[in-house]
């Protein structure tokens, strides 16, 4: 066996779901070309196994390698892989602020190859809604969308990709079951390799194996015709700003939670004093023109808010870096900074809308960290993380206090 | 740990809190009458600074038991880190509290957002009852435990640079009175009174913990118990 044909590698895992151990020294190898499928009752840890591969969740004991590289270890450490792969999660990992070919794009940028996606959406029926929100699909037609995005990394890519589907075949249509059974056979017989958990006895008959998590059994599997790559060009990856900065932009996500949120604070600051009569509190008058940002800023970070919808940051953490908004709190923070300097010192400076923007992006970030930190959480929105924000109170008054001295 | 241990520690860091108070407001001298704004209100004093002790150990407990648990998955390390965290929380709230009102009556405001020592406190107070808070907002699992005993770890990083604040950034919040490598510039009587503070609230916390380990036991073995039953039916 080449180690060049090893595509994946679970050594000795132990995994913990809650407080039970689901998956115990569990040990497993897919070299390219295979097709293994993950066989056995609800609850008997297939998409633990998946999402473990994924590096989605964390494992006890073991390690888990793509390509030969650790992706996962039970020391905690996580390697981003060397080789895109392609995931397709139980609950899509879809935001529905996107349109289909949006997050194809997206898709195929991380794998830094770019193909014509019409003849490839034609085949599962969503040609004619390629520029269609993902919200406004039909539960059938999402799950559509992200098979082909699992399928992807492999469909344009002419050395051996892994692919990781967990139950693809879920709400999909009969003729979309069968194009999907087509596509795992022909890319496997083009040299990718498949983990694929699933109850469907069409996929099943793909599989080369067929493991139910105790033992794996060989079986001959149906055959097809090789895939056939399509005309296929290499494009510049888009890293976690830019894509950060297109959900911000599209969705208008940072003006709804943090906008809206510094000019309220604006607003309830002019409500209790008219600007003249602070002449000569000049420290007060800091604190005023600085707030709107600082608010801003603790309404947290809009992309990763967007990002919790359909388990999108699992699928994004698991593929790249978390998409980050970075500019525009940036922006945002100058524009507030800009007219609370107008209303409260009658003058614009340069320095202090530099100081009100960055205000808006650090707190933005940390909030955003913080959010991240408590996403592995069963229930992440019911935490009390934003406890810890008022510690951002004090950078907040020492910048004000510098500010008001230099000036 | 037996009950009467528990019951022992805890009854007796009560009574030596009560003694401290009781001494500190009736026997100890007061200060100078030019030496504070407000010379009554220092006796919080007694109250403040023991307590501010007891939440540094109870932090300290919660970054023991949080290393326990996040490097070697043990399950009295888990005990540790939530007595550790509901421990801080009640002595970090004991020493915000007194602090707020000592600080309205010597300096005029209760809090300073530009004092880094009262921040950081702050901070390490409220990260207390983020810990306790959240840990009953989700189910017991490997995900919740690893989360909130990083958070744990993180909180500890905190405690050196509060220290190191005392020192360094004395904006409105006195330096140190004690572990001042000067000899201190109390008069012996408030440092007897002190001492016999530090000492009851340590015990006390120490009884308070060994409860709340105790009482997580038993909530462990409750749920064990259940899961038992649901595997039987």
């Amino acid at each position: 066996m080449n180690m060049s044909d090893v595509l994946l590698t679970f050594e000795s895992v132990e995994i913990r779901r809650g407080m039970s151990i689901v998956i115990s020294d569990f040990s497993l190898t897919i070299l390219s070309a295979e097709v293994v499928v993950l066989h056995g009752e609800n609850g008997c840890g297939k998409s633990t196994i998946i999402e473990a591969a994924a590096r989605i969740l964390p494992i006890e004991k073991g390690q888990i390698s793509q390509h030969g590289k650790m992706v996962i270890d039970s020391d905690g450490r996580r390697m981003m892989p060397t080789v895109p792969f392609g995931l397709t999660l139980q609950q899509n990992g879809l935001v529905g602020s996107d349109t289909i070919s949006e997050h194809l794009n997206n898709m195929m940028s991380i794998c830094k190859m770019k193909t014509n996606l019409a003849p490839i959406l034609k085949q599962y029926s969503l040609d004619h809604r390629s520029n269609d929100l993902i919200s406004h699909l039909s539960g059938g037609q999402q799950r559509k969308v992200s098979v082909i995005a699992g399928l992807l990394p492999a469909m344009i890519s002419k050395s051996p990709r892994l692919i990781l589907l967990d139950e693809p075949d879920a709400g999909l249509d009969d003729d979309a079951v069968q194009t999907l059974c087509r596509h795992i056979t022909s890319l496997r017989l083009a040299g990718h390799a498949f983990l694929i958990a699933t109850h469907d006895e069409r996929i099943l008959k793909c599989a080369t194996r067929i493991n139910n998590l105790n033992q794996d059994s060989e079986q001959e599997p149906q055959q097809g015709e090789i895939w056939q790559i399509p005309k296929i060009e290499v494009v510049a990856s888009n890293n976690f700003i830019k894509v950060g900065f297109t959900y911000n932009f599209k969705t208008k996500a940072g003006f709804a939670n943090n906008g809206i949120a510094g000019f309220l604070a604006l607003g309830i600051l002019l409500s209790l004093v008219e600007p003249f009569k602070l002449d000569n509190l000049l420290g007060l008058k800091m604190g005023f023109v600085l707030l709107p940002a600082f608010v801003a800023g603790l309404c947290g970070d809009p992309v990763v808010n967007l990002l919790r919808e359909n388990r999108a940051l699992d699928w994004w953490q698991a593929n790249t870096a978390t998409p980050r908004a970075v500019i525009l709190p940036i922006i945002g923070g100058a524009i507030l900074t800009t007219i609370s300097s107008y209303i409260f010192l009658g003058n614009l400076q340069i320095i202090i809308i530099i100081a009100g923007s960055l205000c808006a992006l650090f707190c933005s970030l940390i909030i955003g960290l913080l959010q991240l930190s408590t996403n592995k959480l069963s229930r992440p929105q019911a935490v009390f993380i934003r406890l810890l924000t008022p510690i951002l109170i004090l950078p907040w008054s020492i910048v004000v206090n510098e500010l008001t001295a230099y000036i | 740990m037996g009950e009467r241990i528990r019951i022992g520690f805890l009854g007796l860091g009560f009574v030596g809190i009560m003694s401290t108070l009781y001494l500190g407001f009736m026997w100890a001298p007061s200060v100078a009458i030019d030496a504070f704004e407000s010379p009554a209100a220092q006796k919080i004093f007694y109250w403040h600074v023991p307590s501010a002790w007891a939440a540094f150990i109870a932090f300290a407990v919660l970054f023991v038991g949080s290393a326990l648990w996040f490097f070697k998955r043990s399950p009295t390390g888990w005990r540790l880190h939530i007595a550790g965290a509901e421990a801080g929380l009640a002595t970090g709230l004991m020493t915000v509290w007194s602090g707020t009102i000592w600080g309205s009556a010597e300096w005029g405001t209760p809090w300073d957002w530009s004092d880094v020592r009262l921040n950081t406190f702050g901070l390490l107070t409220l990260l207390a009852l983020f810990l306790v808070l959240g840990r009953r907002s989700q189910p017991d699992g490997i995900e919740t435990r690893d989360t909130f005993s990083t958070f744990g770890l993180f909180g500890f990083v905190l405690v050196p640079f509060t220290y190191i604040a005392t020192r360094i950034w004395v904006i409105r919040h006195p330096g140190p009175v004690v572990a001042t490598g000067t000899g201190g510039s109390l008069h012996s009587d408030m440092a007897l009174v002190l001492l016999i503070g530090a000492i009851s609230f340590t015990i006390f916390i120490i009884g308070h913990i060994l409860t709340s380990m105790h009482i997580t036991k038993l909530e462990q073995r409750v749920e064990m118990l259940q899961r038992e039953i649901d595997r039987s039916d």
